[in-house]
């Protein structure tokens, strides 16, 4: 008896589960539709990007809830992926129901613009948004045969962060060249503190590897295997095995750079400026601050680091979209999301506005932006890195030289090129 | 001869508890860390008792994240039909493929072998397209149909099956039970045990699932309960204190499942006992 | 051919595919439609981002296959951690659930707490590892205390392997043994008493009547522990960020898999054979197991 009952209870409650399925795609669909009704068309816009911290979600509400407020007739839709995201855009972007507007890193913009899911925008653009505003370099990173594909919405530089009170202690001064910061290291490790927490990976030392006159990338395929891009990435490696001033986050157990500063770990690390709001959420008590990186001999460089508003091809509400795009990459729309110094503004009007060339913690990170290297390099890239990163993390730790390293991960990142 | 026993006994329980402490720990780190706050997680202590105990990240987690309680229905909601269905189903190609006669048999059980042998990597794309054309992302059925079968029980309920005394259902047969009826009467009641550990295993297998949500619900109204809490998580700040916390919250109902479905790996609750 | 039998081996045919077909229809639309798929891609050099192309090259990706030398080291990486992970899990899941059907005191607690590892999420199950195992950490601490050589496990992924073997063996484990306790229920009692009147002693009877019994139970628990360390993905993508480094140390041929598929654009035909090589490997290894494991005359 009691036995029946049990197997009765599966039975209706499976059954009563699929009756429910059928039941809810409805009544979704008619909630839609009622927009509709009041004469004016609402048109729906869907908006995708990856999550940030609280406060820049709140920001990116408001930017988007003043645009409703502006143009009534279109609705966004915001689409939050919170992992993976180039992974599932790239699959939603197959599947031809990709988002209207979305992100998109330098990075990974001259592939995706090759497969022509991108929208050009050009034929969409209108004098007053002043496209002569943004700052070149990062326009071109969307720019492909004089085509814009997206306008930046932010970026961000790499600066130096010093520990004042360690440098205090030690006596060192903030170096200025690449040859006082790898003495200062030296001076600034001991009792379990490093003079540097560095990110062995080459999205973090593209600038480096550049810096004695070495090209990386040379027409689509992998060139660092040579002298230039060894010596100039070979302090590195000699600071982590011969000084043992060097450490990376994963050593002391932390996950970037942020959190090993934080922890002073590191007297001195190579970040952004998404480190500051980090920093001051979760380790106000640390007393830093920032400079340029060191100069390379007498050249100064860094990384810039930005990402896009760009619209699917797709797209069935173009013109909605693009009134999106162009708000939020526009002057009022760039000032409400950086407004906070979460990210830095790539118009030279907002930034002039803003003032961040004169902030004491972000003025640096500004000051590299006209002689930053953008992190973008074509569409072979991906495979580049992938293929540096897996070497260069075994000539770190100090199991195979540095120039074996090289050649290795050259010849096979080139291979995959070649056949792909 | 009794001495010698007792210390069998206490070796025995003596690496009983060593491997309980094993996977205890990390629990219990997990669970004192849901009271600590973000600073005092990443200052990179290990103290076992937070310094400043606090049910802050609790109430963050259920207060301000407004959609925290949508986020567990859909979860749950999920997770209940998922292991309803698949138990029914499971079972019953389980019962067929381990006792039935039917031409096919042995490649339809080596097919359901082989589809496991795919990683899921490279379906992923083409499972989404299917769903795009049933018009069914961003649903619950988009969830929930393609996973109320799954290979891998299908095949345990094989296993199962195939070592069940075969005189039951002779004798069920003989008194006129057609298959059916001695599937659901005699077989199913039988095989309570397997049941429950298909349970478990279901439930939490929905209940974490992370890719496909990820992959199909695109509102974050219609977010299941990982998918939710990963929102903690950024690109470069993970707010371990809430990820904790959710994490507790959400080890929860799986924790209370097994513990339910426990009682039925005791001996003599089956058939041995003859209940 | 129209005896009763043949009647009665009809009806029951029909009954076969009746109880099969919903697993039928979902597997057929859900998971054989995109295998399909993927063999059709596995042929094709293929891009189905934007301006979509197929163009069949028949044997092209396969043999690409064979000069693929990253492809080699993936597969050899997978297949030590298999070697080593199935036999260690599935003799730890045997053991923790035999000893917890003793009937000893306080075994539903043992129960519960032995199964916390597969509860715990994998973020905090990664960063308690990651708090373990840090050069500072607690391992290296009791190995300093020891006198022993400390490592850098989580830095080092030649050695992170051996982590990832530990924590995949500790915390699949669990699962497992969940199934060797139900399967433990269904042993009839009878076997037992048989054994103990002919005076066999605990150990004896654990092998002479438990461990043949199990058998089946045990053939899907090897199936299943060889199906999820071939497909070893997530900890090799945490610990080597996506790259398999250094030195492809940590590379395992999903990694791989994933690597084509969404890293780079225009090879998924060639992350589909790749995949279809993988499940040939996973294949064989099975039934390799099943011929040592001499199971039952069923199939």
């Amino acid at each position: 008896m009691k036995r029946k009952k049990w197997l009765a209870s599966l039975g209706i409650t499976s059954i009563l589960a699929a009756s429910i399925l059928t039941g809810c795609s409805g009544s979704e669909e008619t909630s839609k539709d009622e927009g509709s009704k009041d004469g004016s068309k609402k048109v729906e816009v869907s908006l995708a990007g990856w999550g940030g911290n609280p406060t820049e979600e709140k920001l990116l509400k408001q930017t988007l809830s003043d645009f409703e407020a502006k143009h009534p007739n279109i609705d966004v839709k915001l689409e939050i992926i919170t992992e993976q995201y180039m992974d599932v855009m790239k699959t939603r972007l197959i599947g031809g129901k990709g988002p209207d507007v979305f992100y998109l890193d330098a990075f990974e913009a001259p592939g995706l613009i090759e497969t022509g899911v991108i929208e050009p925008l050009d034929e969409y653009v209108k004098k007053d948004f002043d496209v002569e505003d943004f700052e070149k370099p990062l326009l071109e990173s969307f720019q492909v045969d004089g085509k814009t594909y997206g306008f930046p919405k932010d970026y961000s530089t790499l600066a130096l962060f010093y520990n004042k009170k360690m440098l205090q202690d030690a006596g060192v001064e903030v170096p200025k060249t690449w040859d006082e910061f790898r003495e200062a290291a030296k001076k600034l490790t001991k009792d379990k503190v490093y003079g540097y927490g560095v990110a062995p990976e080459l999205a973090r030392m593209f600038w480096l590897a550049q810096s004695k006159g070495g090209d990386v990338v040379k027409d689509g395929k992998a060139n660092f295997a040579t002298k230039e891009v060894e010596e100039a990435i070979k302090p590195i490696i000699d600071m982590h095995n011969v000084d043992k001033s060097a450490v990376e986050p994963k050593e002391v157990g932390v996950t970037w750079g942020g959190e090993i500063f934080g922890q002073q770990k590191a007297a001195m690390v190579i970040e952004g400026n998404w480190a500051i709001p980090y920093l001051k959420d979760t380790f106000p008590d640390v007393d830093y601050g920032t400079a340029e990186i060191p100069a390379v001999g007498d050249k100064k460089s860094t990384m810039a680091y930005t990402v896009a508003y760009v619209m699917n091809a797709a797209s069935e509400k173009k013109e909605a979209a693009w009134e999106l795009l162009s708000y939020l990459t526009g002057k009022e729309g760039m000032e409400t999301w950086t407004s906070k110094g979460y990210a830095l503004p790539t118009r030279k009007s907002v930034a002039e506005k803003l003032g961040y060339d004169k902030d004491e913690l972000r003025g640096p990170l500004v000051a590299g932006a006209p002689y930053a290297t953008v992190w973008a390099e074509g569409s072979n890239l991906p495979i580049i890195v992938n293929n540096f990163n897996n070497q260069f993390m075994s000539a770190f730790l100090g199991k195979t030289p540095l120039d074996k390293a090289l050649k290795e991960a050259q010849k096979q990142a080139n291979s995959e090129i070649e056949s792909k | 001869m009794k001495k010698k026993m007792g210390i069998g006994k206490l070796l025995l329980y003596t690496i009983l508890v060593l491997y309980a402490l094993t996977t205890i720990i990390p629990f219990l780190w997990a669970l004192s860390s849901s009271f600590k706050s973000l600073q005092e997680i990443v200052s990179g202590g290990i103290n076992f008792i937070p310094k400043n105990f606090t049910l802050g990240n609790y109430k963050t987690i259920f207060i301000e994240e407004e959609l925290f309680p949508r986020w567990m229905f859909n979860s749950l909601f999920i997770a209940v039909s998922v292991t309803l269905l698949n138990l029914l189903f499971n079972s019953m190609a389980g019962y067929a493929l381990a006792r039935l006669n039917f031409p096919g048999k042995k490649a339809l059980f080596i097919g359901i072998l082989g589809v496991l042998m795919i990683p899921a990597q490279v379906t992923m794309i083409p499972n989404y397209l299917i769903l795009k054309e049933l018009g069914w992302l961003n649903s619950y059925q988009g969830m929930i149909v393609p996973a109320m079968i799954n290979a891998t029980y299908i095949f345990m309920m094989r296993q199962f099956f195939v070592n069940f005394p075969k005189e039951l259902e002779e004798a069920a047969e003989l008194d006129g039970l057609g298959k059916f009826g001695t599937f659901f009467r005699i077989v199913m009641p039988l095989a309570k045990p397997a049941l429950a550990a298909q349970a478990i295993f279901i439930f939490m297998g929905s209940w974490n699932d992370f890719m496909r949500p990820l992959i199909v619900m695109t509102d974050a109204e219609m977010f299941t309960l990982p998918l939710g809490l990963n929102t903690f998580k950024g690109q470069f700040v993970s707010y371990w204190n809430y990820i904790m916390a959710a994490s507790m919250v959400f080890t929860l109902p799986v924790l209370v499942i097994y513990a339910f479905f426990n009682r039925y790996f005791i001996k003599g609750v089956s058939f041995t006992g003859g209940k | 051919m129209r005896g009763k039998s043949s009647k009665k081996a009809l009806r029951e045919a029909g009954q076969g595919f009746l109880f099969m077909s919903p697993a039928l229809v979902v597997l057929l639309l859900f998971i054989i439609g995109p295998i399909l798929f993927v063999v059709f891609l596995s042929f094709h050099k293929v891009q189905l981002l934007g301006n979509v192309s197929f163009d069949f090259v028949a044997f092209d990706n396969f043999k690409r296959l064979l000069d693929d030398t990253r492809a080699k080291i993936a597969l050899w990486n997978t297949f030590k951690y298999v070697i080593i992970v199935v036999p260690c899990q599935t003799l730890l899941a045997l053991i923790l659930a035999a000893t917890l059907n003793a009937g000893l005191k306080g075994q539903t607690f043992f129960r519960i707490v032995y199964f916390l590892p597969t509860l715990t999420s994998s973020a905090v199950l990664t960063l308690i590892f990651m708090w373990m195992y840090n050069k500072e950490g607690l391992i290296n601490k009791l190995l300093d205390f020891l006198g022993l050589p400390t490592y850098n496990f989580l830095g080092d992924p030649g050695i992170a392997l051996n982590a990832i073997m530990a924590m995949n063996i500790w915390s699949t484990a669990p699962f497992f043994m969940v199934i060797y306790l139900a399967a433990l229920q269904d042993i009839p009692d009878s076997l037992y008493e048989a054994a103990e009147l002919d005076g066999a002693n605990a150990l004896q009877k654990f092998w002479l009547i438990t461990v043949p019994q199990l058998r089946p139970v045990t053939s899907f628990v090897v199936i299943m522990g060889l199906i999820g360390t071939f497909q070893l993905f997530d900890q090799s993508y945490i610990f080597s960020a996506g790259s398999g480094g250094p030195d492809n140390s940590t590379l395992t041929v999903v990694l791989l898999v994933y690597q084509y598929a969404f890293k780079t654009l225009g090879t998924m035909g060639y992350a589909a054979a790749l995949a279809f090589l993988l499940a040939i490997v996973i294949l064989t290894a099975t039934l390799i197991q099943r011929k040592f494991s001499k199971e039952e005359s069923l199939y």
